[in-house]
C-alpha cells in the first residue's frame, strides 16, 4: 500500500464516519419521536386495559360501556375493604342499618362512560355532516367551477388562515354566536345555550379547512380526460360533475374526511362552553318531543377525560376511570385515524391516464 | 382546468342551451343555479373567518370601556392611594423573606458543620434578636394601611367605599330593568345612595400627614439596624434594604400628589392591558386584567416546546426524506402521521398521570443536579406541557419539512454529486438551504399550532398567574405558570356573561386569533418570497 493512497483513504473514511454519525443521530431523532408515540399509546392501553378488559369472558367490562358515571364509595366494613358505586352503596346501607361506614368519595370513578361515548357519537356525526355539505360543496366550487381571480385567491386565503386558527378561538366563538346568540332589531338569533346545536356548528366550522382541502385533493386526483370526455359527448357541466367526476372523488373525498372525524372526536377545547356537560343524569333522546333533542346538552369523553384528570384526585381509585376513559377514547381516535391513513394510501395513486 | 379547454367546452354547451327551452329563475338556467349553490358554499369560509372576528371583537370590545371604569373607581374609591402606601409595607415583607432565608442558609451551615440543632439555633441568638427588630419597625406603618384597607373594626376604608359605589351601580342597573319592564313605580322605589368621594374619602385623606413621619421613622431604623447587622454574610441583604429605603421619597412624593379626581385616560384601559403584570380576578380588593404573565407563560411553553420539537422534527424528516430505504419510509410516514392524531387531552392526561412525575423523579437523580432547575417539586410546570407539546408539533413540523425537502429539485442533488461531494454535504450544503423557506415555514405553523393548544397547558402547565422568575436562569422552565388559552379554558365557564372578565377574555381570544393570522400569513409570505424557482 503507498502512502499517497493510504492518506486519500483516511480522509474518505473520515468524512465517511462523520456522514455515518449525523445519519445515525438523524435516525435516532425520527425514532425517539416515534418511540414517544409509541410509549404514550402503550402506557395507555396496557393501564387503561385493566378497566375495560377483564378476564373471564365476554372478556369486556361491559358495565363500563353501558352505564352512567356514578361516585365511588371506599370504607372499610367487618374488616373487608370494599368499594362501590353510589346505587350498590345505597342497597348496602339498606341491608345494614346499625352499619357506621364514613366512606371516603370519589366523584365519577365508579359506573362506566356510556352517555359520554353517545354524546361524542352524536357530535361527531352531527358536526360532520355539516362539515362535509359545506365542505364538498366548496370543493367542487373551487376545484371544478372557479377560474384564478382575487374572489378565488380570498377564499384560499381564508381557507388557509381559518385552519389555523386555534380551536380555543373557535370554541369562544360559538360561545358567543351560538350559544348566546345575538338580538339584531329586538329578534333573537341563535341562543340555543350549550347544546348539541351549537356544538355542531362549532365544530363544523373548525373541521371545514380539512374537508376542504381534502376534498379538493380528491377532485384533483380525477384525471382531467373524464371530464374533457364528458363535456365532448355534450354533457352540461353538472352532468359531468356529477356523473364522472364525483363518483370517482367520492371515495378520496370520504376517506380523507375520516382524519376530520379524527379531529372531531378529538378536540375539547370547542365543545367545553358550547355542548358539554361536566355531567348529565339525561341521555339526550330523553326528552318530551324529539324535536328537542338537539337543543341538549351532553356529555362527550373528551371532556370527561379533562374533568375525570383535573377535577378528582390521582390515586389507585380513582386511576381505574381515568385509564378507562382515556383507553377507550384512544382507541376510538386510533381506529378512525388508522383507517383514515390506510385507505389514503391505498387510494392514492389509483387513477392513473 | 386549462383555459382554452373550458373556454370551447362552455361556448359548445351555451350552443347546446340556446337552442332548448331552459328552466329559468331570476333569469339563470339550472346549470347557473348549482354553480351559484356551489359558489356560496364556498364562500363560507369568508363568512366563517369574518363572524369570528365580528364576535370576538362584539364581545371584546367592551372590555376598554369597562376597565376604564374599573380603574376609576380604583382610584375614586382610594383604592391606589392605599395601595402606593401598601408599596412599603410589601417591600418590607420582601425583606423579612430575604431575612428568613438567610436564617435557614445559616442554620444548615452551622449544622453541616457538626452543631446539633439546638446548638445551632443558640449560636444564632444575634441574628434572631436582629431580625425581631428588623420585622418590628414596620408595625406602625402596616397598621396604618391596614386600617385604611378596611377601617379599625373592617367596615370603613377604601373597601367600604368601593363596596358602596358597587351597590349604588347594582341599584341603578334594578331601577333601569325596572324601567325597561315598564315598571316605573317600582323604579321609583330603588333607592339610590350615590356616594360622594370627596366626603368618603375624608379619613383617608387624613391620614395622610401620619404616613410620612412614620415612613421616616421607618427608613431612620432600618437603615440604623442595617447598618450593625450580625455576623455573617449581609452585602446582598444590605443592598437590597438600600434600594428599598431609596424608594421612600418617591412614594410619599406620590401620595402628596395624589387627587382622586384626576380622570383615567382612556389609553390606560388599553395600557393596563397590555403591559399590566397582573391577572387577578374575583378578588376582594381590586382586579387586574393584565395579560403579560399570560402571555410571557404561553411565549415559554411554546418556547421549549419548539426547543424540543424543531431537531427532532427536522431531524427525523432530513432522515426520512433523504437517508432511509423506501421500506423504512413505508412505515415511519404514517407513524407520525399517527401521532398527530393523538387528541391533546390525552396527552394532557398523561402529562398529569405520568409524564409529571417521571420527569419529577428524574430532576432527583443525583447526578442530574448539573442541569438547571434541578431537581423541582412541582410536577406540572413550563417543562412537563413543554415535552408534550413538543410531541403534538413534531408531525406538523416532519410532515411540512419533509414536504419542503421533497419539493427541492433533483437536478440540484445531482449537480452536488457529481461534483465529487458525498450525502451528508449535500443534504446539509444543498438540499436543506434550498429547502429552508420551506423547513421555517414548517416551524413557524408548528409553532401556530403549540401557541393555539389549550389542553395540555390547560391540564399541565401548574395553573399559576405569576410572570416566571427569570433569575433562575434556564431553570425558570421547572416554575408552574398559566397561558392565554388556558385561562380562557378555565375561567370562561364560571363568568357571568357581559361582564368586565368574561369581555377580557374574549380580548384574549381576539390576540390569540391575530397572533395566529400573523403566524399563518409570515409562514406563506416566507415561503412565497424565498422559494427556489426550479429553471
Amino acid at each position: 500500500m503507498d502512502d499517497t493512497m493510504h492518506r486519500f483513504r483516511t480522509s474518505a473514511t473520515a468524512a465517511a464516519r462523520r456522514e455515518r454519525t449525523v445519519f445515525l443521530l438523524f435516525r435516532v431523532a425520527t425514532y425517539l419521536v416515534v418511540g414517544c408515540g409509541v410509549a404514550v399509546f402503550l402506557t395507555i392501553f396496557l393501564r387503561g386495559a385493566g378497566t375495560v378488559l377483564q378476564k373471564e369472558a365476554p372478556f369486556v367490562n361491559t358495565a363500563f360501556f353501558t352505564q352512567a358515571p356514578e361516585s365511588l364509595y371506599v370504607f372499610d366494613f367487618e374488616g373487608v375493604h370494599r368499594q362501590m358505586g353510589f346505587r350498590e352503596f345505597q342497597e348496602f346501607k339498606a341491608a345494614h342499618p346499625a352499619a357506621k361506614l364514613n366512606p371516603e368519595t370519589y366523584i365519577y370513578s365508579a359506573g362506566g362512560i356510556f352517555p359520554a361515548i353517545v354524546g361524542t357519537l352524536l357530535l361527531v356525526v352531527g358536526s360532520m355532516t355539516i362539515a362535509l355539505l359545506l365542505g364538498v360543496c366548496a370543493a367542487i366550487f373551487l376545484n371544478e367551477y372557479a377560474r384564478d381571480g382575487k374572489f378565488i385567491r380570498f377564499v384560499r386565503l381564508s381557507i388557509m388562515n381559518l385552519a389555523g386558527v386555534p380551536s380555543i378561538v373557535f370554541g369562544l366563538f360559538g360561545a358567543s354566536m351560538f350559544v348566546v346568540g345575538f338580538k339584531v332589531f329586538g329578534i333573537q338569533f341563535f341562543g340555543w345555550n350549550t347544546s348539541l346545536m351549537a356544538g355542531w356548528f362549532t365544530l363544523a366550522f373548525m373541521v371545514l379547512p380539512v374537508i376542504i382541502t381534502a376534498s379538493e385533493e380528491s377532485l384533483k386526483a380525477v384525471p382531467k380526460g373524464f371530464r374533457e370526455g364528458s363535456l365532448a359527448l355534450g354533457a352540461t357541466r353538472w352532468q359531468t360533475i356529477r356523473k364522472n367526476v364525483l363518483p370517482y372523488a367520492l371515495p378520496g373525498i370520504l376517506t380523507s374526511s375520516i382524519l376530520g372525524i379524527a379531529r372531531v372526536a378529538g378536540e375539547t377545547a370547542p365543545i367545553m362552553f358550547t355542548a358539554a356537560f361536566v355531567v348529565s343524569d339525561k341521555l339526550p333522546w330523553q326528552v318530551d318531543h324529539l324535536t328537542d333533542m338537539p337543543f341538549q346538552g351532553v356529555m362527550a369523553l373528551p371532556y370527561h377525560i379533562y374533568v375525570v384528570s383535573s377535577k378528582i384526585p390521582q390515586n389507585a381509585y380513582t386511576a381505574r376511570v381515568q385509564y378507562g376513559t382515556t383507553f377507550v377514547f384512544l382507541l376510538i381516535v386510533a381506529v378512525i385515524a388508522s383507517v383514515s391513513i390506510i385507505l389514503r394510501n391505498r387510494l392514492r395513486n389509483r387513477y392513473k391516464w | 382546468m386549462e383555459p382554452a379547454a373550458t373556454k370551447t367546452a362552455s361556448t359548445f354547451t351555451q350552443g347546446v342551451l340556446t337552442t332548448r327551452r331552459r328552466f329559468r329563475f331570476l333569469g339563470l338556467t339550472a346549470e347557473d343555479l348549482i354553480r351559484v349553490f356551489f359558489g356560496g358554499n364556498a364562500t363560507v369560509a369568508i363568512i366563517v373567518l369574518a363572524l369570528i372576528t365580528i364576535f370576538l371583537l362584539r364581545e371584546g370590545a367592551g372590555f376598554f370601556g369597562q376597565n376604564q371604569e374599573n380603574l376609576r373607581i380604583y382610584r375614586q374609591a382610594g383604592l391606589e392611594y392605599v395601595d402606593y402606601m401598601r408599596t412599603q409595607v410589601d417591600g418590607h415583607t420582601a425583606l423579612t423573606r430575604e431575612l428568613s432565608a438567610l436564617r435557614l442558609a445559616q442554620l444548615q451551615q452551622a449544622m453541616a458543620a457538626g452543631q446539633t440543632t439546638e446548638a445551632a439555633n443558640a449560636s444564632l441568638k444575634d441574628f434572631d434578636a436582629f431580625s425581631d427588630k428588623f420585622s418590628d419597625a414596620i408595625v406602625p406603618l402596616r397598621q396604618l394601611v391596614s386600617e385604611l384597607t378596611s377601617g379599625p373594626d373592617g367596615d370603613a376604608g377604601a373597601t367600604a367605599i368601593k363596596t358602596k359605589f358597587l351597590v349604588a351601580a347594582d341599584k341603578r342597573v334594578e331601577r333601569q330593568q325596572l324601567i325597561a319592564a315598564g315598571k316605573t313605580e317600582a323604579a321609583a322605589q330603588v333607592r339610590i345612595d350615590e356616594v360622594d368621594f370627596e366626603k368618603e374619602l375624608q379619613p383617608l385623606l387624613a391620614a395622610r400627614p401620619a404616613f410620612e413621619p412614620a415612613s421616616r421613622e421607618l427608613s431612620a431604623s432600618l437603615t440604623a439596624l442595617a447598618a450593625k447587622p450580625p455576623a455573617g454574610d449581609f452585602g446582598k441583604f444590605q443592598a437590597d434594604v438600600h434600594t428599598y429605603l431609596a424608594g421612600f421619597p418617591a412614594t410619599v412624593q406620590k401620595i402628596a400628589a395624589w387627587d382622586f379626581n384626576q380622570p383615567v385616560a382612556f389609553r390606560q384601559a388599553f395600557t393596563s392591558f397590555l403591559f399590566g403584570t397582573q391577572w387577578l380576578t374575583a378578588s376582594l380588593w381590586q382586579d387586574w386584567y393584565g395579560i403579560i404573565p399570560l402571555f410571557v407563560g404561553s411565549l415559554m411553553v411554546s418556547l421549549v416546546a419548539l426547543v424540543i420539537a424543531v431537531p427532532f422534527g427536522v431531524g427525523a424528516a432530513i432522515y426520512i426524506n433523504q437517508v432511509a430505504s423506501p421500506r423504512e419510509q413505508r412505515w415511519v410516514k404514517p407513524a407520525i402521521e399517527f401521532i398527530s392524531a393523538i387528541p391533546s387531552v390525552v396527552l394532557g392526561f398523561f402529562g398529569i398521570a405520568v409524564l409529571g412525575e417521571l420527569l419529577r423523579k428524574l430532576s432527583g437523580v443525583t447526578w442530574l443536579d448539573w442541569v438547571p432547575g434541578f431537581p423541582f417539586s412541582e410536577r406540572l410546570n413550563i417543562l412537563t406541557a413543554g415535552c408534550l407539546l413538543a410531541l403534538i408539533s413534531v408531525p406538523t413540523i416532519f410532515t411540512l419539512s419533509e414536504d419542503a425537502l421533497n419539493n427541492v429539485p433533483r437536478a440540484f442533488r445531482e449537480a452536488s454529486f457529481a461534483l465529487g461531494a458525498n450525502r451528508l454535504q449535500t443534504i446539509l450544503r444543498i438540499t436543506v438551504p434550498a429547502a429552508l423557506s420551506g423547513i421555517i415555514s414548517a416551524v413557524l405553523l408548528g409553532f401556530g399550532r403549540v401557541i393555539g393548544e389549550t389542553m395540555v397547558v390547560l391540564l399541565c402547565a401548574g395553573n399559576r398567574i405569576a410572570i416566571p422568575d427569570f433569575t433562575a436562569g434556564l431553570g425558570v422552565v421547572t416554575q408552574p405558570t398559566h397561558t392565554m388559552t388556558g385561562i380562557i379554558a378555565q375561567e370562561m365557564g364560571e363568568v357571568a356573561v357581559g361582564s368586565i372578565h368574561y369581555r377580557a377574555l374574549f380580548v384574549i381570544g381576539l390576540m390569540l386569533f391575530i397572533l395566529s393570522l400573523l403566524i399563518n400569513y409570515g409562514a406563506q409570505t416566507i415561503v412565497r418570497r424565498y422559494r427556489i424557482s426550479i429553471g
